[in-house]
Formats: C-alpha cells, structure tokens, sequence
C-alpha cells in the first residue's frame, strides 16, 4: 500500500494527447486522465456528480470536458460550468468533481491521490524520457520486481545484456543494461494488476522497437504460473 | 430502386461493419430493416433464401448475393472504388490486410459473440468469451505500439484499410462487453485516428460526440 503522499504514475504524457481523456485506475479508485486543448493534464475522480456516469467515456471541448451522458461541462478546476438541460442556470459552485495534484515529468503524468494539506514526497527522477509503451499485466508490483531482477534487456541487434535493477521508489524502477538505461513507472491497480509505463535513455532510441518486444515477452514472464519450486 | 441493397439490423456490429464501409465509399444503397432482435427474422426461410447461414448481414449488388461481413467490404472496395483504396493489391501490403481481416473474423469472434450475449441476452458463457476477447485486443495494442514506433497509425498499410475497418468495432464497443479501454493506449490512438476519417459514422454504443 502507498502513502498518499506518494506520486503515483497514471500514464504516458505521449498517451493522453491534447483534447483527449482515458480512465486510470490505482489500487481501486477510478480515476479520469485528460488533457485540455493547451496541453495541460488532469486528474480527477472518474465520476459525474449528476448520475455518476464515468467522466472518462466524455469528451474534452477546449479547456472543458463535458459527460457523455447528458454533457454537463466542467472547467479545468472540476467546477460544473454547464447545463445543456438548463442553459440560462448559473450552476451551483457545489457541483464539482474531486480533482488531484498532477505533474508531468520525465514523459510521465503523474497524480498524488492526497488533500493539499498533506506534504508531497518528491517527485521520482528516472532520468529518461523515450516512451517505450505502458504494458499491462495480472500480477502483483512485488512478484514483477522478483521476475526484473533476472531480466535481460536487449542492447543491440540479436545481442542481450544482464540489467541491474534499483527501486528509486515504490512506484519508480530503474533498469540498466550496458549504455542503456530503462525506467519503470509503477501504477498498482489492484492486488493482481499492474501497468508498467516504461521509458528509455534518449541515446537509446534504435533499441525502442527491441524493448517494445522486450516488454510483450516480459509480460508473458509475469502472467505465467508461479511454479511450486519458486513459491518454496 | 438502387443497385445495392444492404439486409441490416442496427445494432448489429457486423451490419454496422458495412454501413461504415458504404459511408466511406459514399455508395448509394437501400436498407431493408430486419428484425433480428426479438424476432429472429435473418433466420427465417425467405432470409435464409439468400443466407443458408441464417445470419447478417446480407448484401445485394445488382444479381449478387453476398454474405459474410469481411467478404461483402473486400467485394464493395474493389467493385465500388476505382483505386481500391481500401483494399490495396501490392502484395505485401495485400496479405498483412488479409491477416488483419481474418484475424477480425476468427481471433475476434469471441469479442463479437461477448458482445451478443451481454447486449442481446444470448446464451453464452461472458467470462470466458471477455477473457478470450481481452487476449486478443492485447494482440492488437502490441501490434499497434510496434506500428507507432515504426511510424505508421494504421494495421497494415500506411493509410486505412479493410483490416482496421473490421477490427475497429470491437474495440470501440468493447464497454458493451465489459472491456475498457484503459489498457489499450494503443488502440485508444488508433480509433481517434479513425474517427475523423472523413465519412465515419457511430452507432450506438460508439459515442458521438455533441
Ligand atoms: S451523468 Fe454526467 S451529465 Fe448526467
């Protein structure tokens, strides 16, 4: 379990573009992800107030994303701004969505599931910023760190090299494998789900395709049946 | 009376797999509405006259009678567009859009009959046809991740063909089957590309946006 102090990754910066919104989840709270037509992200509680439709099926209009249900609008402070229902209604200021802390670096957006009053960790530095993907997997944070400290990673053609695993945080992994280094921002989305947002070092950008397929096989690693000889 | 008639439901992704094809050609055509939920109609002698299957949807092309949805968007991409944009022969290029679209007729059927039992009440294990439906949309985003960084955004040419018109509505109503699509950066890219793609169209349980 994390501290709600922490920050936490929710995605690549390169996979929520300008004018466009994906839900996110970690350990258990649903959670909206959108970025306003200038390129600034947002986190929010994935929920409408009117009849709790996901603010992640909506769509974002400028510097407003409005409910695929019945559109009410809200601006970038999760305020309702309106109501197509009732054009001419000033909304109530109680009409609003729980937003959460959000800073983007490393070519990560990052959340704080925190009130404001609580002091902030500081934010991971991984020193890389080259997306790779975000992969998906069913298992725990704990048993993909077991499987990384054995990995393997792809440092030139048909060539692999040993890497050095180091936990910067709970939620930040570094790998190094020769020239190259790799960071893993972790999202925990349940007991038996992770999303590992992956990123390489800028020199390593002939290697992306490689550690693409690195990163297909390494879920296949991480999904397989823990044997009994390894649980012992 | 046009050249073309299209036998539709629609709710029906297969039919709509069809619609959005004749939309992007701008192909005149007539609709003859089927009662396919409750009614069971498309299995009816007079439909199965023109589809032993039972099934939709079902095209008319002057004396043609087609069925099988991958067969009717290859038939109307070649004979309705001179340039066969939608369907291009340079071999190479030809047999990656073959996979693609057979992968939507075979990998994908479980999403498609998920996506029946969930919407319409038929008989059929969900979980386990989610499960299989889940396994193959991983496929898909992996083969889209390594089709971004090779700096294309289509499956399997450098602009749209049969291939992501087939695939394409089992991802974009994959919340009607229980699947969303927080995992599939990817193919939440890829669908935004389609999108705007001059003649698309929705159907229902594919948002359009107000
Ligand atoms: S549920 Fe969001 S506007 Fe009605």
């Amino acid at each position: 379990m994390s501290s709600e102090a922490a920050w936490v990754p929710v995605a690549l910066s390169a996979s929520i573009e300008p004018g466009t919104s994906a839900g996110a989840v970690v350990e258990g709270a649903e959670l909206v992800v959108w970025r306003d037509a200038k390129g600034v992200a947002h986190v929010w509680e994935d929920r409408c107030p009117h009849r709790g439709m996901r603010m992640s099926f909506g769509f974002v209009r400028g510097d407003h994303i409005a409910c695929l249900y019945h559109g009410w609008s809200y601006d970038t402070a999760g305020q309702c701004r309106h109501i197509p229902a009732h054009p001419d209604l000033d909304v109530p200021k109680t009409i609003k969505i729980a937003t959460y802390a959000v800073e983007e670096a490393g070519g990560v957006i990052w959340t704080r599931l925190a009130t404001a009053a609580q002091a902030a960790d500081p934010l991971p530095t991984m020193g890389t910023n080259l997306p790779v993907r975000s992969l998906y997997a069913d298992c725990s944070a704990a048993h993909a760190l077991a499987i990384l400290k054995q990995t393997q990673l792809p440092v030139g053609k048909d060539e692999t090299y040993p890497a050095r695993l180091q936990v910067v945080t709970p939620h930040a992994w570094t790998l190094e494998a020769g020239a190259l280094s790799l960071s893993i921002a972790v999202q925990v989305i349940g007991p038996q789900k992770i999303g590992l947002h992956i990123l390489a070092d800028e020199g390593s950008v002939d290697l992306i395709a490689a550690l693409a397929r690195w990163a297909q096989a390494l879920r296949l690693a991480l999904e397989a049946p823990v044997t009994v000889a390894e649980v012992a | 009376m046009s050249e073309i008639t299209l036998y539709n439901h629609d709710l029906d992704e297969n039919c709509y797999r069809v619609r959005l094809m004749l939309s992007f050609l701008g192909i005149a055509h007539e609709i003859v509405a089927i009662d396919m939920v409750p009614g069971h109609e498309e299995k009816g002698p007079a439909m199965r006259a023109l589809n032993p299957l039972g099934s939709l949807p079902i095209l008319k092309d002057g004396d043609l009678v087609l069925y099988g949805t991958q067969a009717i968007l290859a038939h109307l991409s070649r004979a309705h567009n001179a340039a066969g944009v939608w369907l291009p022969l340079e071999p190479a290029t030809f047999s990656r859009v073959m996979q693609w679209t057979f992968f939507s007729a075979t990998a994908l059927a479980c999403a498609i009959e998920a996506r029946r039992v969930a919407v319409f009440g038929t008989a059929g294990d969900l979980e386990a046809l989610t499960r299989e439906a889940r396994q193959a949309l991983r496929i898909m985003d992996d083969h889209m991740v390594l089709r971004h960084i090779e700096g294309f955004e289509w499956f399997a040419a450098d602009t749209p063909t049969i291939a992501d018109l087939s695939l394409l509505p089992s991802f974009a109503l994959s919340r009607d089957y229980g699947i969303d699509h927080d995992e599939f950066p990817a193919l939440r890219r890829w669908l935004r590309r389609f999108r705007i793609l001059p003649g698309f169209r929705t159907m229902p349980g594919i948002p359009d946006y107000h």
